[in-house]
Order: C-alpha cells, then sequence, then structure tokens
C-alpha cells in the first residue's frame, strides 16, 4: 500500500522539488530530489548552511516566476479566481433552484425532463467544443471572460442531479410545517431546504471550484488578451514560451497553480471525495 | 471525548473553508492594474501587436516596437508573445476580436486574402504614405500579394540553404571548399560523411527528413512547381516530385529504415539548442534558414562550416541563379482592428529600410527590399548572408503555392515524405497526394463560387 | 368561488415546476440545444472559421472516408482507449482491494492516491513532460541509475501513445473511488461462507469478490471508453499530436480541424462520428458486460 502511494506522490513530489533546484541542476539527470547547494561548493545536506541555501534558492525561484517579466502571475490568479467565483456562485444557486422544482415540487412530466437532464451528461464535449464557440462569437463575446462563467449561472446536469438527490431525503413535514406557516415555494426553499442542504451545496460549490480552476480549453479558446489569461492558461503559455528551459521556474510556476487546489482538499476533503465518488471529476 | 474533538475539528474546518472562500471573493475583485497595461504612458493609443517570436529573437523585435514608441507620441505599441500564432490569430479573427497588428507566415496571405481576415494594406494608405510593392525584391513582392493587392509588410524574410561541416569534411577526405553542387555530388558527400556502428548511426551525412519542416522543399528543388496557378491545379505528380522522392528513398534505402527515422526522430525536438543535429556535429550537412547562424554564434561559435544553395539535379545547375525556396513572416492588419489608421502607421514604420535592415541584422537574415544600404552587410551576424541575399534575388527562387488550401497540402506531403521514407514506391504516394490536393483544390473553388453567388444573391435582394 | 377544475390545476402546477427548473431549461436550450442544431447544420457545409458556411450536403461526411489522418487519430483514439481501460480496471481494482484492508494510514495513502484527480491537467502534463525527458527526466535517470538506457518516452514513436496512457493511469481517483465503495458493500457473510467452503485468498477473489464488484468494474470502464474519446489536453500540451501523427487523439484532430484548419463544417462531421462511435463502444460495453457481470437481485 505504502508503495502505491509513493508511486502516486512522484509527480508532485518531483513537482516541488525540481521547483527548488537552481536553474543549472534543473535539467540535470539524477534521482535525489534535493539540490546540492550552495552551487559548486555544496554543503552537506544536513548542515544548517544548506536548508538555508535552499530556502535561498526556493525564494528566488517563486518571487522571480510571480515578478516574471514573461508571465504576469498575480494578474491570472486574480482572473482566475474571478472567474472562479463567479461560476461557483452562478453553478450552486442554479442548481439549487433547478433540483427543487425537480424534487420538492409535483407536475406532470417532471420525471421525463430529468431524464433528459442526465441523458445531457452523455453528450461529449467535442460536439458543443465549435459550435459553442460560433454561439458565442454571434453574441460578441469572444475575448471577454463571459463565456468561462455564464453557463455555470444556469445549472450543471450533474450538480442539479447531486443537489436533487440530497433534497429528496430531506422530510416532507418540514416543508409541510413551513407552508402552514405561511411560507411560499421560495420562503420554503431559501429557509428550510438550503441550510439543511449544506453539505451537498458545498460538494457542488467544490466541484465546481476545481472544474474552474483546472478549466484550459475554455480560456485557451475564448480568451485573446494576456491580461485576461487564467492561471492554467497562464501555465501553459509560460511553459511552451519557456521551450522548457528553465525547468525550475516551470515547475515554481505549477506549484503556484497546484497550491490552492491542495489546500482546499486538505480542508475539505470528506466533500471532494463524496463528489468524486459519484462520478464527477473529468480530466 | 472523541466526540469533542471531532466537533472542534469540524469547527475550525468549516471555519477554514469559510476564511478561504471570503478571501477568494475578496481577492477575485480587487482592483489590480495588469503588469502589460501599468507600463502604457498616459495619452497613448495603444495597439496591440501579437508576434510569434520569443527569446533573443522577441527581443530583437521589442527593440523595433521600442523604437517605435520612442518616435513618436501618439501611438503606443504593445508586442504580445504569442505561441502557434496562425492558429490563435484565425480563431481571433475569426470569432471577431482580433489584435490590431499581427505576424504570421506569407503562406497564410491568400487564405486572408480570400476571405478578407486582412485589410488590403493597399486600401489604407495613399500616395506619400503608402507601402508600394517595388520597395520589395521582386519575389518578395510576390509573397506579400494576393490577386494584384497588397495584403501585407514583410517583418522578416528567409530562404533555404546547405550548412555543411567544413571540419568534418576534412575529416572525412572531403574539400572544405568543394561543396556538393547537385545533388549527385551532395549523396557522394553524405556517404562519405556517414558513420556507422553496430547497425545505428553514429553521424550522418545529410538526412533529408532532418528537420522535417519542409516535406515539400526537395520537389521544389528538382524544379517542380507544385501548383499551377493560371488553371489551379495541383502538380505534385509531375515527373520532378517523383524523382525528388525517389531520391528522398534513397537515403533509408541506404542508411536503414528504421535507423535513419529514429535517427530523424531523436533530433526533432533539439533543433536550434547545444544539441542541434549540426551544431553538434551529428549530422555534416543540413538544409536550413538563416537563423541557423545566430544559434551556431550563440552555441558554437568556433564551429567552422560554410553555406550555399541548396543542390539541385545536374541538368538544373545554373549557379548565377541558385534554386531556393521563399518565405517570410509577414505583419497583416485583421479585419475587425479598430483603428487600421494608426495601425498602418506601425506596419509603415517597420517597413522602412533602416528598421528593416537592423531586424534582419538581429535575426542574421538576409533583406526583404529590393536595395540594400551600402554598410549592410558589413559585421553582419551571418557570416553567408550574400548566399541567402543570392537566392532571394535569383531569377530560379520558388515561393510557396498561392492558393488557400495549401496549409492542407502541405499536410499531405508530410504524410507522402513519410510513406516515402517507409519505401512505398515515390509514383504512386505523388498520384495520391495529387489527387487529394486537387480535390481540395477544386472543392475550394467550387464553395467560393457558391458563397460568391450567394453573397450576391443577398445583396441583390 | 369554485375549486379550479383539474385542467387549470395541472396546468398551474407544470408551470411552477418550469418556473422553477427555468435556469436549467433556459441553459439547455441556448448552450446545448442550440449548439447541437448548429452542429448538424453545420457539419453539412463548407464552414471555413474566416469566412460563412457553405452549403454542400454529405461532402464532409464523404470526404471523411477518404482521409488519412481520420483512420490515423481513429486508430491512436482505440489504442488508447484499449489500453487505459485495461489498465485503469486492473488498477483500480487492485488499489481498492489493498486500501480497503483495515491498516494504519489507509486514509493518508487514499488521500496521496486521489491528490492527483484534483491537479491541474496543465500542471500535470508539465510534470511528466520533465519525468518523460529523455536525457535529465526522473524515469531515464533512475532506469540510467539501474543500468538500462530508458526510451525517448514522448519522442518515440513507438512509445507516446503508451506514455499518454500510464500518464493517464495517475488519474484514478473516480473509478478508484468507485470501486472502493463496491468492496464495501460486499457481505462480509459471503466471505464468510467462502471460508467455510476452503475457498483460497486467490478463489475468494476470483469467486466472490470480482462477481461482487463487476457492475462497478463495468461502470468504470464505460466511463473509461467516454473519457479516452474525449482526450485532447495531454496531447495538445506535451506533443501537439506528435511524433508523426502517433499521439494524434480523435478530440486533438477535431480541435486541430476546427481551430488551426479553420475547417469548421468538417469539424462539426468529425465531432457527429464521434457521438455515434462513443455511444456504440458504450453501448457494446454495456452488451459485453451483461453477460459477464453480476447482479444481485433486489
Amino acid at each position: 500500500m505504502w508503495i502505491a502511494a509513493t508511486l502516486y506522490a512522484i509527480p508532485l513530489v518531483w513537482m516541488a522539488a525540481v521547483s527548488i533546484r537552481p536553474a543549472a541542476q534543473a535539467a540535470a539527470a539524477g534521482v535525489n530530489p534535493l539540490p546540492s547547494l550552495p552551487e559548486g561548493d555544496p554543503a552537506p545536506k544536513w548542515s544548517v548552511a544548506y536548508w538555508s541555501a535552499l530556502a535561498g534558492q526556493s525564494s528566488e525561484n517563486y518571487s522571480g516566476v510571480w515578478n516574471s517579466p514573461a508571465a504576469d502571475f498575480p494578474t491570472y490568479f486574480r482572473n482566475t479566481l474571478m472567474v472562479g467565483v463567479l461560476s461557483v456562485l452562478g453553478m450552486t444557486l442554479a442548481s439549487a433552484v433547478a433540483a427543487y422544482g425537480f424534487s420538492r415540487l409535483r407536475w406532470p412530466g417532471r420525471d421525463g425532463v430529468f431524464v433528459l437532464v442526465l441523458l445531457t451528461l452523455m453528450i461529449p464535449q467535442a460536439v458543443l467544443m465549435s459550435p459553442q464557440y460560433l454561439l458565442f462569437k454571434k453574441m460578441g463575446l469572444i475575448g471577454t471572460m463571459l463565456p468561462l462563467w455564464l453557463p455555470a449561472w444556469f445549472g450543471g446536469a450533474f450538480s442539479i442531479f447531486l443537489l436533487r438527490q440530497f433534497f429528496m431525503t430531506i422530510p416532507r413535514e418540514l416543508e409541510e410545517a413551513a407552508r402552514i406557516d405561511g411560507c411560499s415555494h421560495w420562503g420554503t426553499f431559501l429557509r428550510i431546504i438550503l441550510p439543511l442542504s449544506r453539505p451537498a451545496l458545498l460538494v457542488v460549490a467544490l466541484m465546481q471550484a476545481v472544474a474552474t480552476w483546472n478549466d484550459f480549453l475554455g480560456p485557451l479558446l475564448y480568451l485573446n488578451r494576456e491580461e485576461q489569461y487564467t492561471l492554467s492558461l497562464g501555465l501553459q503559455m509560460f511553459q511552451s514560451q519557456h521551450g522548457g528551459t528553465p525547468w525550475n521556474l516551470v515547475m515554481a510556476a505549477s506549484v503556484i497553480v497546484v497550491a490552492p487546489v491542495l489546500v482546499l482538499y486538505v480542508a475539505a476533503r470528506r466533500f471532494f471525495v463524496g463528489g468524486v465518488g459519484a462520478g464527477g471529476v473529468k480530466e | 471525548m472523541s466526540f469533542s474533538t471531532d466537533n472542534r475539528g469540524s469547527v475550525t474546518r468549516r471555519a477554514a473553508l469559510g476564511a478561504l472562500a471570503a478571501g477568494a471573493g475578496v481577492m477575485a475583485f480587487w482592483p489590480r492594474i495588469p503588469r502589460s497595461r501599468a507600463s502604457i504612458p498616459a495619452g497613448r493609443k495603444v495597439i496591440d501587436y501579437w508576434e510569434k517570436w520569443t527569446g533573443p529573437e522577441g527581443d530583437a523585435v521589442q527593440r523595433i516596437v521600442d523604437r517605435f514608441n520612442s518616435e513618436q507620441s501618439l501611438l503606443w505599441v504593445r508586442r504580445v508573445p504569442v505561441s502557434e500564432i496562425d492558429t490563435k490569430a484565425m480563431v481571433a479573427i475569426g470569432g471577431g476580436d482580433p489584435p490590431d497588428v499581427v505576424g504570421v507566415f506569407s503562406y497564410n496571405v491568400p487564405q486572408y486574402a480570400l476571405s478578407g481576415a486582412a485589410i488590403p494594406l493597399d486600401s489604407i494608405g495613399a500616395g506619400a504614405t503608402s507601402i508600394r510593392p517595388d520597395w520589395y525584391a521582386p519575389a518578395v513582392a510576390r509573397l506579400l500579394s494576393f490577386n494584384g493587392r497588397l495584403i501585407a509588410g514583410v517583418s522578416s524574410l528567409y530562404s533555404l540553404a546547405l550548412y555543411y561541416n567544413r571540419s568534418l569534411f576534412a575529416e572525412a577526405g572531403l574539400d572544405p571548399d568543394q561543396p556538393p553542387r547537385t545533388v549527385e555530388e551532395l549523396d557522394i558527400a553524405a556517404d562519405r560523411l556517414t558513420i556507422r556502428r553496430d547497425g545505428r548511426i553514429e553521424r550522418a551525412g545529410l538526412l533529408p527528413n532532418l528537420p522535417l519542416w519542409w516535406p515539400y522543399f526537395w520537389p521544389i528543388m528538382f524544379g517542380g512547381r507544385l501548383y499551377d496557378p493560371v488553371n489551379d491545379r495541383a502538380e505534385f505528380d509531375a515527373l520532378e516530385s517523383v524523382r525528388a522522392y525517389e531520391w528522398v528513398a534513397g537515403y533509408p534505402r541506404r542508411l536503414g529504415t528504421a535507423e535513419s527515422r529514429e535517427f530523424g526522430v531523436a533530433y526533432n525536438r533539439s533543433f536550434h539548442s547545444p544539441q542541434d543535429p549540426f551544431i553538434s556535429g551529428r549530422v555534416g550537412m543540413i538544409v536550413q534558414g538563416p537563423w541557423l547562424a545566430n544559434f551556431i554564434n550563440l552555441y558554437r561559435p568556433g564551429l567552422d562550416y560554410g553555406v550555399v544553395p541548396a543542390p539541385v539535379p545536374a541538368g538544373l545547375l545554373d549557379p548565377a541563379n541558385p534554386y531556393g525556396l521563399l518565405e517570410a513572416d509577414v505583419l497583416i492588419i485583421p479585419r475587425g482592428c479598430k483603428d487600421p489608421e494608426a495601425a498602418f502607421e506601425f506596419v509603415r514604420f517597420t517597413q522602412r529600410r533602416d528598421v528593416q535592415e537592423q531586424l534582419a541584422r538581429e535575426h542574421t537574415k538576409s533583406s526583404p527590399l529590393a536595395e540594400c544600404s551600402a554598410g549592410f552587410y558589413e559585421g553582419h551576424g551571418n557570416k553567408f548572408v550574400r548566399v541567402f541575399d543570392a537566392i532571394t534575388r535569383s531569377a530560379n527562387v520558388r515561393i510557396l503555392p498561392q492558393t488557400p488550401v495549401w496549409k492542407g497540402y502541405a499536410h499531405l506531403t508530410e504524410g507522402a515524405f513519410d510513406s516515402v521514407w517507409r519505401g512505398e514506391a515515390a509514383a504512386a504516394v505523388c498520384a495520391r497526394v495529387q489527387a487529394r490536393a486537387q480535390e481540395m483544390i477544386d472543392r475550394s473553388s467550387a464553395v467560393r463560387a457558391k458563397r460568391m453567388v450567394s453573397s450576391e444573391g443577398r445583396r441583390a435582394s | 368561488m369554485s375549486a379550479p377544475t383539474e385542467g387549470v390545476r395541472r396546468w398551474r402546477e407544470v408551470s411552477l415546476g418550469l418556473a422553477w427548473i427555468s435556469p436549467w431549461l433556459v441553459g439547455f436550450g441556448v448552450f446545448l440545444l442550440v449548439p447541437v442544431l448548429l452542429s448538424v447544420y453545420y457539419s453539412l457545409t463548407d464552414y471555413a472559421l474566416l469566412d460563412v458556411p457553405v452549403w454542400i450536403g454529405w461532402e464532409n461526411y464523404r470526404e471523411l472516408l477518404s482521409d488519412a489522418l481520420f483512420w490515423k487519430a481513429l486508430r491512436n483514439t482505440m489504442v488508447y482507449a484499449v489500453l487505459s481501460v485495461i489498465g485503469s480496471s486492473i488498477l483500480s481494482v487492485g488499489l481498492a482491494a489493498m486500501l480497503e484492508r483495515p491498516m494504519r494510514g489507509a486514509g493518508l495513502a487514499r488521500a496521496i492516491i486521489f491528490l492527483p484527480t484534483l491537479v491541474p491537467v496543465v500542471a500535470n502534463c508539465v510534470t511528466w513532460l520533465w519525468l518523460f525527458n529523455p536525457q535529465y527526466g526522473l524515469f531515464n535517470s533512475a532506469m540510467g541509475a539501474a543500468g538500462v538506457q530508458g526510451p525517448n518516452w514522448l519522442g518515440d514513436t513507438r512509445w507516446a501513445l503508451p506514455s499518454m496512457v500510464f500518464m493517464g493511469l495517475w488519474v484514478i481517483g473516480s473509478p478508484l473511488l468507485v470501486c472502493g465503495a463496491a468492496l464495501k458493500d460486499v457481505p462480509e457473510s459471503l466471505y464468510e461462507a467462502a471460508s467455510l467452503d476452503g475457498m483460497g485468498a486467490r478463489s475468494r477473489l476470483m469467486h466472490v469478490t470480482l462477481p461482487m464488484i463487476s457492475p462497478a468494474v463495468l461502470f468504470n470502464a464505460v466511463m473509461s471508453i467516454i473519457w479516452s474519446l474525449q482526450v485532447l489536453a495531454p496531447p495538445m500540451i506535451m506533443t501537439r499530436g506528435g511524433p508523426d501523427g502517433a499521439t494524434l487523439t480523435y478530440s486533438m484532430y477535431v480541435y486541430k480541424t476546427a481551430f488551426e484548419f479553420g475547417r469548421m463544417g468538417y469539424a462539426s462531421a468529425l465531432a457527429w462520428v464521434q457521438v455515434l462511435l462513443t455511444l456504440t463502444l458504450a453501448a457494446g460495453a454495456l452488451w459485453i458486460g451483461r453477460k459477464g457481470v453480476f447482479y444481485r437481485a433486489g
């Protein structure tokens, strides 16, 4: 078991390891994750001098990336957050509203329409790639960030499915009591259903956050100006522009892109596992 | 006990999540001026200029931009390095959100011209402020124009020639001052330079699959045209192409299909680095553009090499008028550009002789203009710039077929080159490319005709 | 005041329901239905991205048959799908079985193995580009230390596609969780009965565990087929489909056709063939699986 875990940890560990190397050692063969430092006159790995040199090298690499003239990572970071926040809000709200309609209301044809929702999960992204692009072109939205988060405001089939399953488990009595107290559907939704569904809503929000964070194709197609780039696209451009030469900086940039996801994962692992277990994250 | 720890854990966790969300929300809308905008002086109109170059070549372009920005005080050109630029440019123009100036390739010109994606330069400037085709060497003017309209300005020009390693020539008993001029001599030199050990190629004299960037190059050097613009016909089944590919096939036959292929693939990612096959001496000769001189200066300044026009079949040899393939990086003003006049001013600036020559020198290339200034060749970073210049001005220089389907056609020749390398008969392969290419051309013309009818119909109604 | 008639009441119910699901309904119409219909139309036109579409009927679909790149992309994708399905099925079952055993630190191990699923695909690809580097990448460094000359992973036409499959196996979080859940559901009593019957560990696996979790394995296989047919970002970022088209996957070809060659019409036709293919393969897998899968009653 630990062998498997170690194997799975290798790429991330090496991403971090290369990111704190001096440039000359980033493209050097070797299986030792730690570089020899200071360069030329290596100190033993257990010495204080070694670790302070390592810290110096790390901060040099990371500030080199953050302040790089070739890529404006602080701006990419902000852009990604902006798209992320907007699409998470939209996805969670819209999906919750739609899921309410699919679970707490009884109306003829409801289950038929819900099957349609599930069927849309089967449509390959490739079919939608070009026509969606042309659609946004017709709307005049190419080169803006709207195509990246606007669709989320209409909910997503998978999130609706997830929330509907959760809403179904909420006992009807609670709702009926609220109705007797004079609550409208909207009031019931806001005051009873949403507060009770926090875990499920969190799952949906997290899944959407990660999906937006990881999205590469959308920014690639819709963004034309460097000042709009998201982290994924910025990293790809940074990497391809450098042609892989300063690997230490490219890896430091990768760590910057991965770190927020790691933090989220540590803070909310339970919810991720819940969401992905249901089949949600795609690569 | 365990309950309370659990509970505390979940409270801190919830607090952490809440803090994360709040932090993200605040940061997401924190006003921040992107670095690319922060450096623009107030009151200047911004021109976005997409260019493909990076590294030292990109820096050279930036110096041109800086010069423009300091020479006047109304416009500010912002250079944006873009990889895979013709793709990104097409997507941006097609999507209706183009930059103001884009540096694409000369083979894009017909496509941009026919679809109206580039604003013809002769439709913008007038009189004293125009850009005139007669500024350029004749072949260059052809590269920049389509159907009699000047579509693009030139950014930098290149032709292909044969680089040979003089030390290796001497070592192999070849005369470094008698480089091959015909393909027959080329074969002899290549075989003499080749070293094989245990069935592997240690050093290759020449490998036509290295680099694989111009699979249509040898048919052109054998005298082929690839395309007849008058009758809108592909000409890949012409004798010249078949002979060229038969000649190419001789290399895998002599060196071993698998071995030569492996050798070629192994180096496909190391061009223009210290591991470049020519710079590191793993091939004795290579067909390359003028920029290679720049990388030799950078990585192995002591390399003793020479450059000559690429060899041709003996019957075509004409030392005064060498054969060669001419291509250029060109500047276009895309459809949808917000201020074509301003963009034009920048393009026109880059066509000035002193500016052209500055960039050509920094890119170690020859000048695209009809006349060079007296000092252009002096101290030029490319010792062999005159070889490239002679090709540019030769009566036998060729440009790529000016058809909008060229990119697809070129793609076909890649597959064809590979088939020939694997031993398939050249005639059959060429016939196949011919049929497919003609299909593409016919369809493109038919669609164009249909489009014209429907747009006229729309106008009439 | 009279009670509303049955018809009016139904109408009210339906309109209320539709109002609540309207976000999805509008999104479905605008971002799905319209694009899908457009895509059908475009597949019957010649549509250069820089120009207007022109109707050409079935021409695009006819062209497919003689398009060597189409066949190459199709073959690459099939190879990728088959290798991934086999690899990820074996790996997810094996890992799940390993992680389900009660052991110290199983939670941490599970977390580590799950983590790569969340790593942004660009960062993932960049890291693997380095790992795969023939000169100084970790794999060849390690193999070199062991005295073996490693291959030129992504640069070799024979190795490039398998390398990508290998990299894909690193992202195993979802199938692993599905298998894990299925394993947990296997009733302990079955194992006890099997032990009483004198079954060894091996035959327990073959006759109890695998049949019991076979629905989960089948589900994973179908999902893996669907995802494999859509692989786009890794070849785009790492190899651009090279060397020599060895990693040109089907989705990559669709993307290239649309946004590199600017042929929206042909790309739409390609995409529809992909839809048919996905449905056929998924249905095929389900049909084959039906025979081998054991569903518990109830």
